[in-house]
């Protein structure tokens, strides 16, 4: 640990504690965990990106349904390819972490779950939403007509304000009034 | 770029809707990163390096793709990599990039989706302030603050992040580090944030420097790295850290919660191990090592069990402690301190537990409703715990199966009849009188064995084994019933039919805790009546009676997992695959939890090395249901509500369950006798005597009257407890009607939301039908991908069209100037093809405002409406305006196309705004002649001037 820490910097490391919600070891074993996932050649560069394929073998991340999704939202990639560098896993860690409030949980969930990127949950995204959690196959994929049924569901009881879409303020909403969110939107390396 | 939100700023009708004020603040908020750049450049900074990038630029402008995929990258990463690394061309040119016109997704990305941007999520309540004060800024619609161009859009967000860096300057050490913490930016912003406040704070400091705020800030630092210390240090202490992330990781939170409640407890048992072995244990092993055992008692192997013979007179019971008050190297007084190491862990036990039952209330207890089932189901319900392959696609098929049941169940539940009602009825009726009889049932045949049992129990010292084996009868009966009735319970649940899984969970939970409830109650009251009269040294004998029931619940929650799972997974799997792999049964498993720590609290005054036991007996549990859980068990199929059952669970473990121990407790030490022979309190009328000898003790000899007066006039004072009790009242009575206020608030605001949702459709959808009511518009719509995804009636396409043209207006302007920096940037030679674009685009847009303009007036005369002259003749000087200077640029060659340009466009933009003031109040008297176009066509034409620029501009390259 003690070099670990060393490779680090002490700056650095109390930057990072007071800049995320993670703790001085989970930091540490977020070091650790990244540069496992660097190449050799990489690991001698500063600041690079670990590709989305790469972070994606995390055993964290491998099977989550929306890993693609979580990549693209904290990346900062300017190609948009959900490429990390070490301080945007450090976000991703952050914001499914214990001590992360509610509001920053709600705020990333809802990126995750907009996948268009448009800023509200509109028909699109649920469907999206709705084939992520039941299944992509056609055998395990709802029938249209369920589909349709069941995003009216959702707007009708989420969408306040009946513009047709989920946006933000809404779906947080929907989130104060589901404690189990904070316990299970929750990633822990 | 956000800063195109503020196209909604010209729409007048987003100024009445609700997300307007998200919009904005949204867009005020976001570019926080742009600010180094525009602070050290001045507002043109990035026409500068634009020219340095312009190469680049050039070979990707015609690449639509290209240009969409970095608007997008805008958009959903609003404060993403636009970010800290200083004076790059490449952010620069990026930042250019976006305001190219893509030439496809002109249409289809439509402003009014764009507008509460998924930056809006960065307004806390804490920052609407700075927003408000940014809305009054803006005043609606007022002509003097229509032009906008991007570098007043870009002072603005400037000033923005002063504010905000200036609030959090404000804050405390500590909050602003939570504040920063809490902001949802990319790394790179938060520290770009932190350092912005840091430098401000020293910039401060260093002009009114003290000594005293250096020391405090020091103070301050040092505190917070122990903080930081204090935090990491609890993580590496914490139990079973690993086990915890793998059952989360393969059977989801619902089931971690047991364990999570396993280990709570686990938790609480050390430290009510600890006071007790330090208060009351120690200091009897210092005065008396070794235990005063007759020496015809041996360690017979049975006493494990039992507790009996040999434990007998140890410290592990009530028994084997003293009265007497050492003298050692303090005076310690051996009642004293029992007395009061049980009531004060008791007090605090109360406390603890009541704190976590309020704030687990608190978070977690949401009101049961119905309604929001089928959205929490696909907006919270995924469990990013889990990790495991299988459990993933297992949860993903227990979920579909879910939403089609639930569909299905919606659409049964209206046909229900009254017979198939009746039969429900019917079927709960029996179920409860059956459950109730079994529970009731249970009770009885306990007290009737207790009973024999003491008639065949006597009271010596030295048993036969046979007689310390009969013993066992009794908690071997109770845990049994523990076991078995349970079962019974299940099986009725599987005839009944509750209509959700929570009142399904609920009606089992409180049949479980009738039976627990009946038959502890049986004990105790064979305990207080019997046992206390019977024997000469009673507490020990409850104390050997309560290690036997600990003792035994183990052996048989071991065998109930064994049975309870085991057995049922090889049914489940090799007999009768039809009943599957079992499931864990969180609900009965904490009861289980919640009895064997019941035992522990009552045992506690009679037995007070019971709770090392208990520390034992959960330990292994934990590896035991762990081993068991992975081995037999599958992930629940159905996703309940896991934090609310926790709260639920931690309240049934606080009442009836810690207050009947406590009760049960309380009882003993006031009321009954204490045994004469035995004990720290024999001789005594009552344990809490030991109080009032003490008073009386103290009142003699020492200086501290305080205490006896306080003793005497407050403990003991009727007056005192009435007067508590009536504050008590008061306050909650005034709680409640807060409450109560909070709720009717609650349900306005929520109306008024609702209400402002249909202000807002009602509003675009005035403006829609304005635009279908011109043929331009129609033809110029192309937005097909964008209202395939969308639904049918959605309302806001029209303003979207509107924002949309202005965006599209701003993207010509925007244009426009970057062909002219191309054009300077390769040496100043004039492009002609460029120029003609321009000067033809400048034409177009002359057109499209004068025609704009023509058409108001004559709108004017035909519809006979009277208008404000001033504003129509304001118009047209604008427009005068505007085509002069348009004709001294064509003429001039474009010296400074630039202001030019953008200042045609404000005035197209100026006129559209002032057509849409003047004709809102006529939209509903003439139809025929809707005035609309007259506004919206100026904006047809600017972006037909557009496009055609465009075109021109294409082809010259």
């Amino acid at each position: 640990m003690g070099t670990t820490a060393s490779q680090l910097g002490k700056d650095m490391l109390s930057e990072y504690q007071e800049l995320t919600f993670l703790t001085k070891q989970e930091i540490l074993l977020a070091h650790k965990r990244f540069t496992e996932l660097l190449t050799k050649d990489e690991k001698d560069l500063p600041n690079n990106r670990v590709p989305m394929e790469r972070i994606l073998t995390l055993p964290e991340l491998k099977s989550n349904p929306f890993r693609k999704r979580i990549c693209n939202v904290f990346s900062t990639s300017e190609y948009k390819d959900g490429g990390l560098t070490f301080e945007d896993f450090l976000d991703l860690l952050s914001a499914f972490s214990d001590s992360a409030t509610l509001e920053i949980k709600s705020h990333y969930a809802f990126r995750i779950f907009d996948f268009d990127d448009d800023g509200t949950l509109d028909c699109g995204d649920l469907e999206k939403l709705v084939n992520c959690l039941t299944g992509e196959t056609d055998d395990t994929r709802l029938t249209p007509e369920e589909m349709r049924q069941l995003i009216n569901n959702i707007l009708e009881e989420s969408d306040i304000d009946k513009d047709g879409t989920v946006n933000l303020s809404e779906f947080q909403h929907v989130i104060s009034r589901s404690p189990d969110f904070v316990s299970s939107f929750k990633i822990v390396l | 770029m956000t800063s195109y939100s503020n196209g909604g700023l010209f729409n007048p009708a987003y100024h009445d809707s609700e997300t307007l004020e998200i919009d904005r603040r949204s867009s005020s908020k976001t570019p926080l990163h742009t600010n180094p750049y525009a602070r050290g450049e001045g507002a043109d900074g990035h026409y500068s390096t634009g020219q340095i990038s312009s190469d680049d630029a050039l070979r990707r402008v015609p690449r639509g793709g290209w240009q969409e995929e970095s608007w997008r990258g805008r958009e959903s990463l609003p404060m993403g990599h636009i970010s800290t690394r200083p004076r790059s061309p490449s952010w620069q040119h990026d930042n250019h990039s976006t305001f190219q016109i893509p030439p496809d997704s002109q249409y289809d990305r439509s402003l009014s989706i764009r507008l509460p941007s998924t930056t809006s999520g960065n307004m806390t309540m804490r920052r609407r302030g700075i927003s408000m004060r940014r809305m009054s800024m803006f005043p609606n619609g007022d002509p003097n603050h229509v032009a906008f161009t991007e570098d007043a859009i870009r002072n603005e967000m400037e000033n923005e992040e002063q504010n905000l860096v200036k609030e959090l300057v404000a804050l405390s050490t500590r909050d602003r580090i939570w504040a920063i913490r809490d902001l949802p930016m990319s790394f790179d912003e938060k520290k770009h944030i932190r350092s912005q406040v840091l430098a401000f704070k020293s910039a401060k400091k260093s002009r009114q420097f003290t000594c005293f705020a250096d020391c405090s800030e020091n103070m301050s630092l040092s505190f917070r790295r122990c903080g930081y210390g204090i935090r990491s240090a609890r993580q590496t202490l914490e139990l079973w850290q690993g086990i915890m992330k793998e059952i989360g990781g393969t059977f989801g939170t619902s089931v971690l919660s047991y364990f999570m409640f396993l280990k709570w407890l686990l938790m609480f048992n050390i430290f009510s191990f600890l006071v007790n072995f330090g208060f009351i244990t120690i200091p009897q092993l210092v005065y008396r090592p070794w235990p005063n055992i007759s020496p015809n008692v041996s360690f017979r192997g049975l006493e494990i069990l039992t507790g009996a013979g040999y434990f007998n007179n140890t410290v592990m019971y009530y028994g084997g402690y003293s009265n007497e008050t050492k003298v050692h190297l303090v005076e310690y007084n051996m009642q004293l301190a029992y007395f009061f190491t049980i009531a004060v862990y008791m007090v605090l036990c109360g406390i603890a537990l009541i704190f976590s039952m309020a704030s687990s209330f608190k978070t977690n207890y949401v009101l049961a409703d119905p309604a929001s089932n089928s959205a929490w189901q696909l907006l919270c319900s995924w469990d990013f715990n889990i990790t495991n392959d299988k459990a993933v696609r297992q949860r993903k098929n227990n979920l579909r199966v879910q939403l089609k049941e639930s569909m299905s169940e919606n659409a049964q539940r209206e046909r229900l009849s009254l017979s198939e009602s009746l039969k429900h009825f019917g079927v709960y009726l029996g179920a409860w009188l059956l459950s109730t009889s079994l529970a009731v049932g249970s009770g009885a045949s306990i007290y009737y064995l207790c009973q024999f049992e003491q008639q065949r129990a006597t009271d010596s010292a030295n048993w036969s084994l046979l007689q310390e084996a009969e013993t066992l009868l009794v908690p071997f009966v109770v845990s049994l019933m523990n076991l078995v009735v349970p079962l019974f319970y299940s099986l009725f649940n599987k005839f009944e039919h509750y209509s959700s899984q929570r009142k399904q969970i609920y009606a089992l939970v409180v049949r479980n805790v009738l039976l627990k409830m009946s038959i502890l109650a049986v004990l105790c009251y064979n305990w207080m009546n019997v046992v206390a009269v019977k024997f000469s040294c009673w507490e020990s004998m409850v104390g050997q009676a309560l290690y036997r029931l600990v003792i035994v619940d183990f052996l048989f929650l071991m065998l109930g997992s064994f049975f309870g799972e085991f057995l049922s997974n090889v049914i489940g799997t090799r007999l009768i695959p039809r009943l599957g792999v079992p499931e864990f049964d969180v609900a009965r498993n904490v009861l289980e939890l919640i009895y064997a720590q019941t035992l522990a609290w009552i045992g506690i005054y009679f037995s007070p090395l019971l709770p090392a036991i208990q520390i034992l007996k959960f330990f292994i549990l934990f590896y035991l249901k762990k081993v068991s859980l992975t081995q037999n068990c599958q992930p629940p199929r159905r996703s309940g509500r896991a934090a609310q059952m926790q709260t639920i669970f931690i309240a049934l473990l606080f009442f009836p369950f810690f207050v009947g121990a406590v009760s049960m407790v309380a009882f003993t030490a006031w009321s009954l006798t204490p045994s004469e022979h035995c004990g720290p309190f024999r001789g005594l009328n009552s344990t809490y005597n030991v109080v009032e000898v003490w008073m009386v003790h103290l009142k003699e000899t020492s200086s501290s009257h305080w205490v006896v007066w306080i003793y005497q006039n407050v403990i003991r004072s009727e007056i005192f407890y009435f007067l508590i009790s009536l504050i008590i009242i008061v306050i909650i009575y005034i709680f409640w009607q807060v409450t109560r206020g909070h709720k009717l608030r609650i349900r306005v605001l929520r109306q008024q939301i609702v209400d402002e949702g249909k202000d807002k459709s009602f509003l675009l959808e005035r403006l829609q039908n304005l635009q279908k009511s011109h043929p331009d518009i129609r033809s110029k719509q192309k937005n097909p991908k964008k209202h395939s995804k969308r639904r049918p009636d959605d309302h806001s396409s029209g303003g979207q069209s509107t924002s949309n043209a202005i965006v599209q207006a701003l993207l010509a302007r925007q244009h426009f100037e970057k062909e002219e920096e191309e054009r300077l940037s390769t040496g100043g030679v004039p492009v002609p093809s460029d120029i003609s674009s321009i000067s033809s685009a400048l034409i177009q847009a002359m057109q499209a405002r004068q025609r704009a303009e023509g058409q108001e007036r004559n709108e004017h005369y035909s519809a006979g409406y009277y208008e404000s002259p001033t504003n129509t003749s304001s118009a047209v000087t604008q427009a005068m305006q505007a085509r002069q200077r348009a004709q001294v640029e064509g003429t001039d060659d474009a010296s400074d196309p630039t202001s030019s340009v953008s200042s045609v466009m404000m005035q197209v933009m100026q006129a559209r705004q002032r057509a849409e003031k003047d004709y809102r109040p006529q939209w509903v008297p003439a139809p025929p002649q809707n005035p609309a176009p007259a506004g919206s066509s100026a904006l047809i034409q600017a972006m037909l001037a557009r496009q055609q620029a465009q075109n021109e501009y294409d082809d010259g390259y």
